[in-house]
């Protein structure tokens, strides 16, 4: 209300400073305004999340739908609206079985452990100007820290259910996880190195400051962390772990009613958690070159986390999967090499810029082309060194002939 | 010192997303690397050959629509021609092209479905298939029009085909073959260049043109090996003597060779189509049987009973899967004496094991796509 | 560690990371021995938060569970033996030994040392003192460290190489 009162109503933009009002105006202890600060915001992160979960459902079999000429679910409610609850209340009055040779207690425990990494990644992330619930000055690592939690509970969804698609699912997945973590950390390490601070909200305020965003800057890392982010969530062409044309459902084989839940939830909250990574780091967070004095932050912030997550959507209704080892061949031969060569590019361009003192408009214009270049630069020669486009991967039509009898083989070529 | 795991069996199927019906795999692994495969079949097994030999002839032909689930058309054709030839009954000009119009309807049908789920193994999410179903949908439209099923269509009869076409068949299977060329083109581009797809079956299950010559395997399979072989060239049965097409056939035995002789083949009979709707004469389309001797009275064309000469026939086609041959015994008697599918889908996939045999278990979904096959078909 | 939320905090961490530690060693489950061994270490993260280090605290939940625990899954998963259970082994009464002389060590540490309270509160930016130590100070035994790891590395690559693959081209 005083913010109303004073006239300063635009406050209201930054949903933390009604909330702030609120609290102050109770005249509580510091102790007790601390707790209370944090289970709201707590709390407004969880129901966020999982609203917007519900939503991301259904827009995700509408948009896939779409990319299939089919309709989607389209029955329950108004087109179809209501169809992700009604999958809910259906998985939550489900029997849930617990298979007679599965470990019973790690078998109850995966799910939960998998949820925890997903929502408390939201803690550090910046929603808006001061909406940010731990305003950690290790953020960056703290969200890297926090994800590799989903590796060692995705093995032990996997080990529990004494399933052999599910075991088999859950090593891929170790592996899998292990490989891109180091990607990952890369790719945050071209950005850190490049603002010189691990605080997300520094990122932001970076950005907001020199006008510009650190995809433009550091192309090559965003691509990364984006592979790398697929590699995580599951999505495909990465989605190895629960695939479905091989291992059936992969490591949650054998989960059925609301455990299953949990994994299909977390798995949305970690999408949600790395289209918020990407947009905070690279996309300028809560800040749209000075819109954000017009429009709440947190409505940016959220548009731009959709429009992350959408590639998944995408990628998810059009690649095919790769196979193991081809992922695996991925991260180490072909990503790791340009992530290391980049990152040390990167702290030359820093050191560089700081030696000259440049001023911004030329460092980092420049400093993008650079990069920019050389990231094409260093794809296409890499690929090429290791030997992509050598015709084994160019695809080509059938031969034609009117005589029969003829053998047109000329020996297989082994990749 | 190099790490040695336990081996690791891993059952894929009998319910499984990619076995395509209730087919059983058993794969010994060593880490992700197949070491031995074993392929358990008979889950479907429906007992047709036995089941044939206690009904009349045209009895017979719905049995021939739940082999091949998926090309219901020829099924049947193989086995009208079987008993045709077993009772050298000559077939209309009209009711020959009608049957090389619907089998090649049905070859484009199969194909899609092919295609769509070799990429659907290959891991893209459904979208493939979905855009599959799209043409083959059109495609089993025409087929209601003309016999009123869908799916299992039990259209031939031995002397010809159980009804002509309505009149308004043509222009929508003309508008169809306008259609077509665009989706074709476009299944092209979106899959035969697909890098990923590439990676996946490029040099995958290889099989060496001596190999499936010695598995006796056909078909898109045969072809991919790089043998110039099709029973619509080498044997030619209904219209094909009168079309002009041309084989495709792969170089170098893999999964995606025999992927890209699908889609080849869909523009030869797309091609085929064209030239038999023009060239379709006009006439009868059943050849009456005289020499029937149980006759309903009402049935207007092709007789419920009757009793062939004594003696043996083969007859084959080229399936979308492969040679599909019926083999049949006449004692004299109104049923077959002794009734044989010769399904291609079963000995396409008898070099499984060797295909699958130190790949990996994407692999062998992949390979297992490939061969295209139908449980229906497999275990009869 | 005037302050009572600080206090409460230590007392159940410590509470949880040494229960943790204890029931590793006395489950018979291997897999359950790594998960507690997880909770563990997640409680030595949470005592270094009490501590104000953030950054060792994350890089203690990035390393210990995201790769040790992961490390030691691995060991068992490619342990060639099929019953996983934590049985009791002739390794018993050294493996006891030694325990008992690395606390008797740890304990004697604890009481000899005169600690020194440090005098700031509340986080501060402790990542680049780390980081600036580590390429000035300590630039050696980091460089040292680096090392070690990288033969490590190349020993282990050695290792599991097949056997066939020593006459192939270097």
């Amino acid at each position: 209300m005083a913010i109303i009162l004073s006239g300063e109503w635009y406050d209201l933009r930054d949903l933390a400073n009604p909330i702030r009002e609120l609290i102050d105006a109770l005249g509580a202890p510091d102790a007790v305004d601390y707790v209370l600060w944090s289970l709201i915001a707590a709390l407004a992160i969880l129901i966020w999340l999982v609203v917007s979960v519900i939503a991301f459902i259904w827009i995700e079999r509408r948009l896939v739908a779409l990319m299939q000429n089919r309709k989607g679910p389209n029955r329950v409610g108004p087109a179809g609206l209501l169809q992700p609850i009604a999958d809910a209340i259906k998985l939550l009055l489900k029997e849930a079985i617990t298979t007679r040779d599965a470990d019973r207690i790690l078998f109850w425990l995966a799910p939960i452990i998998v949820f925890i990494p997903t929502i408390v990644v939201f803690a550090v992330v910046p929603f808006g100007e001061s909406m940010v619930l731990a305003d950690l000055n290790v953020g960056v690592l703290f969200l890297i820290a926090v994800a590799g939690i989903m590796t060692p509970a995705v093995f032990i969804a996997g080990w529990s259910s004494n399933n052999k698609y599910a075991l088999l699912a859950a090593m891929r997945a170790i592996a899998m996880l292990i490989s891109y973590e180091l990607i990952q950390v890369l790719a945050l390490l071209a950005a850190v190195l490049f603002i010189g601070s691990m605080n997300l909200q520094a990122f932001v305020s970076w950005q907001d400051e020199y006008n510009t965003w650190l995809i433009f800057i550091l192309p090559l890392p965003v691509v990364a962390y984006v592979i790398a982010g697929a590699v995580e969530i599951n999505r495909s062409p990465m989605d190895l772990s629960e695939a479905e044309s091989e291992l059936a459902a992969g490591y949650h084989t054998e989960y059925g009613g609301i455990k299953f839940g949990f994994f299909y939830q977390a798995e949305y909250m970690a999408g949600f958690a790395i289209a918020a990574t990407v947009t905070t780091l690279f996309l300028g967070g809560w800040t749209l070159w000075g819109l954000e004095e017009w429009i709440p932050g947190w409505i940016i912030f959220l548009g731009k986390l959709y429009a992350v997550f959408f590639l998944y959507i995408w990628s998810r209704g059009t690649l095919p999967r790769l196979r193991i080892d081809q992922l695996m061949a991925f991260a180490w031969k072909f990503m790791l090499p340009l992530m290391l060569v980049n990152a040390l590019v990167i702290a030359v361009e820093v050191v560089v810029w700081e030696e000259t003192g440049a001023s911004r408009n030329v460092a980092l214009p420049a400093i993008g082309a650079v990069n920019a270049t050389l990231a094409v630069i260093l794809v296409i020669g890499w690929a090429r060194v290791l030997g992509h486009g050598s015709g084994l991967q160019r695809g080509y039509r059938a031969t034609l002939t009117r005589e029969i009898g003829k053998i047109y083989y000329t020996g297989a070529e082994v990749s | 010192m190099t790490i040695k795991s336990e081996p690791f069996v891993v059952n894929v199927g009998p319910q499984h997303p990619s076995t395509h019906g209730v087919f059983r795999l058993r794969l010994t692994l060593d880490g992700e690397k197949i070491i031995d495969a074993d392929m358990i079949m008979g889950y479907l097994h429906r007992s047709m050959e036995k089941l044939a030999e206690e009904r009349t002839y045209t009895q017979n032909i719905p049995f021939t629509d739940r082999t091949d689930y998926l090309a219901a058309m020829t099924g049947n054709l193989a086995y009208v021609i079987a008993v045709e030839k077993l009772m050298n009954i000559e077939v209309p000009e009209r009711a020959q092209f009608l049957r090389t119009i619907m089998a090649e309807l049905q070859r484009i049908a199969s194909h899609s479905m092919a295609i769509g789920i070799f990429a659907n193994d290959c891991g893209a999410w459904q979208t493939p298939v979905m855009h599959m179903f799209r043409d083959r949908e059109k495609i089993l439209d025409l087929f209601e029009m003309a016999c009123g099923a869908r799916l299992t269509l039990n259209y031939m009869r031995i002397g010809g085909v159980s009804r002509d076409i309505p009149d308004e068949w043509m222009p929508q299977a003309h508008k169809l073959l306008k259609e077509l060329p665009k989706r074709f083109a476009e299944y092209e581009d979106l899959l035969l260049s697909n890098e990923i797809i590439i990676a996946r079956s490029r040099g995958v299950g290889v099989l060496t043109p001596e190999q499936a010559i010695a598995y006796s395997v056909s078909g898109p399979m045969l072809r991919g090996s790089g043998v110039a072989w099709d029973i619509r060239k080498a044997d030619p049965y209904a219209a094909y003597d009168k079309l002009d097409f041309e084989i495709a056939v792969g170089t170098n035995g893999d999964c995606y060779d025999r992927f890209v002789i699908r889609l080849a083949e869909l523009r030869q009979s797309l091609y085929m189509l064209e030239q038999a709707l023009d060239m379709m004469p006009s006439g009868p389309v059943h050849q009456r049987l005289g020499t029937s001797t149980v006759q309903p009275g009402t049935q207007p064309i092709a007789p419920l009973a009757f009793r062939p000469p004594v003696g043996e026939a083969y007859g084959r086609i080229e399936s979308p899967r492969g040679e599909l041959g019926y083999y049949i015994v006449s004692d004299g008697g109104p049923s077959p004496f002794r009734f044989h599918i010769r399904s291609p889908s079963f000995i396409n996939l008898t070099p499984l094991k060797l295909m699958a045999i130190g790949s990996t278990v994407a692999d062998a979904i992949v390979i297992l796509g490939s061969v295209d096959i139908v449980v229906g078909e497999v275990d009869r | 560690m005037e302050d009572t939320g600080t206090v409460v905090a230590f007392w159940i961490l410590a509470a949880l990371t040494v229960g943790a530690a204890l029931s590793v060693a006395a489950v018979r489950n291997l897999i359950h021995s790594v998960v507690l061994l997880i909770v563990s270490f997640a409680g030595v993260a949470g005592l270094y938060i009490t501590l104000s280090a953030d950054f060792i605290a994350v890089v203690q939940i990035l390393i210990y569970i995201g790769a040790i625990a992961i490390l030691l899954i691995f060991a068992i998963v490619l342990t060639p033996r099929a019953g996983r259970l934590n049985q009791e082994g002739f390794m018993l009464l050294p493996a006891l030994a030694l325990a008992v002389l690395v606390a008797g060590t740890m304990i004697f540490v604890a009481f000899d040392t005169s600690w020194a309270i440090s005098e700031r509160d509340g986080f501060e930016e402790t990542a680049t003192a780390i980081g600036d130590l580590l390429l000035d100070k300590y630039a050696l035994p980091f460089e040292i460290a680096s090392v070690l790891l990288l033969s490590a590395i190349i020993g282990a690559i050695l290792l599991v190489r097949p056997e066939g693959a020593e006459e192939g081209p270097e």
